[in-house]
């Protein structure tokens, strides 16, 4: 029945346009009415964040530069948090959008984190973690942290491990992610140089039936230069992206902590 | 008809109605300054332009010719600065062929002025007009709506208030060439690092009561890209090929008239650059 | 959002309201500007501040715009609206000048001329408007046009979102037939007062004195207090 009438609605009022279903919130602030004023919570302090995983690794990174609308509150302000202060499991958290948010879920899951061990008198998977962090997303479904997470690690195995959330703490576990304000021109970098999609090994088949350059896991130093060039390739392009990169290196050895300059205009 | 076409009003005006956002405009955010100086006046702008936060050109002009003495620079939509600069520098060039006389910066500022008027600001450009003329030198704001003010500095844009902080701190009058010119490109870094619209290189243009006009496009530049940390080259036959069709010369010379150029070797592979595009080279 | 001088009225809650604000989406601006008739001619003055939102965009704005050689017009609101009215009316008293030969046109002229702009535009215009000047036939005269385009013969007038400050300052202070050191000295008082209580206004004072001598300006900075330089330039006609 609904189904029903929404195709005769679209024939008797509305336009059968792609975006005939585009956004009716009211658009002009010079139309006649009353104007609604309310208080809204949250701002976008921009920047990006980004994780890739490889064999033994985990690595996660966001440029430093806090803003609000064409402004620049801090040209340091880190995106990317290591979580407890266990060397033998370390996890990182990044933390992209509204920074007060990201700032008290990073202080929440540290909290949680160190007082698991001294409960269960053993560090907290990264599995767990992962597990933990959905949840405290979740329990603010209708007043959301304002923030896309990723949390990086290492698995049982030893193996680099991505988790990556939207605000209300939906997650999957995954090779690499982008996030934040120059997500969309990352990612496609990604899928490309990290998960190789769209090449295909030449001379293998004609068209169609070319066959797919088989995924490989990448060595530390490839990854760390994918990183670098996302971030400056990123800076180029987005007004909100700039002036630092903050690294954080997780392997079986620990934790390792980078920083280069990013152009600052 | 003469001027704007709006034959789409009505179908824009209620495809609005239905929710469908405006097509974006390149360049909201822009530092533009102007500074004059005892025997002329300089003007200076950054050379991002943008669309919405992404950075739409790195390098794009915004001094724009009106006449040889007389320049602006423009802030707010691209497209509305170019077109009404050029129509009022047309404008300009026939008023001083029929009055045979140099053309005065403040007529430039008041064809400016009554046209922005007329359009109740829909005309999004925001102006500095700045030359000299038999009076002397000029140097004046034009903002979207007509209104005009006449100062020895200003700025304008979204980086103007950084801009105008240089300038409320170190200018000095009756300053030299060479002082505005400083005046000018420092104010110019400071809407370049300090406002997030704003972006790039720094492009000046002196205006001298006794020399040509110099331009100097990207004077100071500040941003320049660095090296890229790994190869992006594919190797040939990466890409897969879906369909492909070959146009033969013969085929492609029944619809448009085919020219050789100097030196290119269809099949040799030596091409020839026609217009060299800014792009980042290759390690 | 074109800069502006504001006119500001009152609303219920005592905040100010701007039609500007009302009519563009913008927030409140400010200006203060009068005009006086004293012993031998009239006073204009003037703040200098012109605003976008919170930004100053210039601070030494000159208000004070002439429109034939002794009618002169203190401007608030659109500084864009205030422009174009006072370029139109600046086009009209110069050709009635050309045309009409010795005498000139008079203020109440120009003041008409200016109503008919302000009535006929209402709907599309911001511009509350003072036309003070100086003509042979009636000596000088002030006029108010405040924003639905009416037009008030007055001895004095006061317009601006400062204006709002400084009524009991001018009704404690007013004289009729004030020598010209008594009405600069009530301008600049009043003026004073206008840009310490009002936040959109500010920078400099303007002053212009109209007389059968001409027109003469007067500058007065914030730095020693308004007290000087003062006259900027003798008379002309």
């Amino acid at each position: 029945m609904a189904s029903l009438m929404h195709y005769a609605s679209l024939h008797s009022e509305n336009p059968a346009y792609s975006f005939s279903e585009a956004s009716t919130i009211p658009h002009s602030e010079a139309s006649a009415g009353p104007r609604q004023h309310a208080f809204y919570p949250y701002t976008d302090n921009g920047g990006s964040t980004l994780g890739i995983t490889g064999e033994t690794f985990a690595i996660l990174a966001g440029d430093t530069r806090s803003t609000s609308g064409y402004n620049i509150n801090t040209r340091y302000e880190p995106k990317v948090f290591r979580i407890g202060d266990d060397d033998s499991s370390p996890i990182v958290l990044s933390v992209v959008g509204f920074a007060a948010d990201g700032k008290a879920l990073k202080e929440r899951l540290d909290t949680i984190v160190k007082m698991y061990k001294y409960q269960h008198g053993k560090p907290m998977s990264v599995k767990a973690c992962a597990q933990r962090l959905s949840t405290i997303l979740y329990q603010k479904r209708f007043f959301p942290y304002y923030v896309h997470a990723i949390l990086g690690g290492l698995d049982e195995e030893g193996k680099g491990a991505l988790y990556s959330y939207d605000p209300v703490g939906s997650y999957e576990r995954e090779q690499c992610r982008a996030a934040g304000a120059a997500a969309s021109l990352i990612m496609p970098f990604l899928d490309n140089q990290v998960n190789f999609k769209n090449q295909y090994v030449p001379g293998s088949g004609e068209g169609l039936s070319l066959k797919e350059k088989p995924r490989e896991p990448l060595p530390l130093d490839a990854v760390v230069g994918i990183v670098k060039d996302a971030f400056t390739s990123a800076t180029e392009r987005h007004i909100e992206v700039g002036d630092g990169l903050q690294m954080i290196l997780i392997t079986k050895d620990g934790i390792k902590e980078m920083f280069t300059p990013l152009k600052r205009d | 008809m003469p001027g704007f076409d709006f034959s789409n009003h009505t179908r824009n005006a209620a495809l609005h109605a239905r929710g469908v956002p405006l097509p974006k405009a390149t360049s909201t955010g822009t530092t533009i300054v102007g500074c004059i100086y005892n025997n002329g006046v300089v003007i200076a702008a950054d050379t991002r332009a943008t669309s919405g936060p992404i950075v739409a050109d790195k390098n794009c002009e915004k001094l724009h010719y009106i006449s040889p003495n007389i320049w602006c620079a423009g802030a707010g939509t691209a497209a509305d600065t170019e077109f009404t600069t050029a129509l009022i520098s047309s404008n300009l060039e026939l008023h001083s062929l029929s009055t045979n006389r140099q053309p005065r910066v403040v007529t430039v500022m008041t064809m400016l002025k009554q046209h922005l008027f007329r359009y109740q600001g829909h005309i999004g450009a925001y102006l500095v007009v700045a030359g000299v003329d038999p009076t002397g030198v000029g140097l004046f704001t034009v903002h979207a709506h007509g209104s005009t003010d006449k100062l020895p500095y200003v700025t304008m844009g979204s980086g103007s208030l950084a801009a105008m902080a240089v300038f409320e701190s170190t200018w000095k009058k009756d300053c030299t060439r060479d002082e505005a010119v400083k005046f000018c490109s420092e104010a110019i870094l400071a809407g370049i690092f300090n406002d997030l619209g704003s972006g790039s290189n720094v492009d000046v243009c002196v205006i001298d009561k006794d020399k040509p006009t110099q331009l100097m496009r990207n004077y100071i530049k500040p941003n320049e890209r660095s090296k890229k940390e790994r190869n992006y080259k594919f190797q040939k036959g990466t890409t897969a090929v879906l369909d492909q069709k070959i146009i033969t010369r013969e085929e492609i010379g029944r619809y448009v008239t085919v020219h050789e150029i100097a030196g290119s070797d269809s099949d040799s592979g030596s091409l020839v650059v026609v217009e060299k595009m800014d792009v980042d080279d290759q390690p | 959002m074109g800069p502006d001088m504001a006119t500001a009225m009152l609303g219920e809650d005592g905040i100010h309201i701007d039609m500007n604000h009302l009519k563009k989406g913008e927030v409140n601006l400010g200006t203060s500007i009068m005009a006086i008739n004293f012993k031998d001619g009239v006073i204009l003055g003037a703040d200098s501040r012109t605003t976008t939102g919170a930004y100053i965009a210039n601070r030494v704005t000159d208000k004070l715009t002439q429109v034939h050689d002794t009618i002169w017009c203190c401007r608030s609101g659109s500084a864009a609206d205030t422009q174009a009215v006072a370029d139109i009316v600046s086009y009209h008293l110069g050709l009635y000048g050309v045309m009409n030969g010795q005498d000139g046109p008079t203020t109440q002229t120009a003041a008409a001329l200016f109503q008919e702009l302000c009535y006929e535009n209402k709907d599309q215009l911001s511009a509350g408007m003072i036309i003070a000047g100086y003509d042979k036939r009636h000596g000088g005269s002030v006029y108010s046009i405040p924003l639905g385009g009416s037009l008030h013969k007055q001895s004095y007038a006061i317009g601006g979102s400062g204006s709002t400050y400084i009524y009991g300052y001018c009704d404690a202070n007013w004289k009729e037939h004030m020598t010209e050191e008594e009405g600069i000295k009530f301008v600049k008082g009043a003026l004073g007062e206008a840009i310490k209580w009002d936040g959109s206004s500010g920078g400099v004072i303007r002053m212009v004195v109209l007389t059968n001598r001409g027109h003469e300006r007067h500058l007065y900075l914030p730095d020693n207090g308004y007290t000087g330089p003062g006259r900027a330039r003798p008379a002309t006609t």
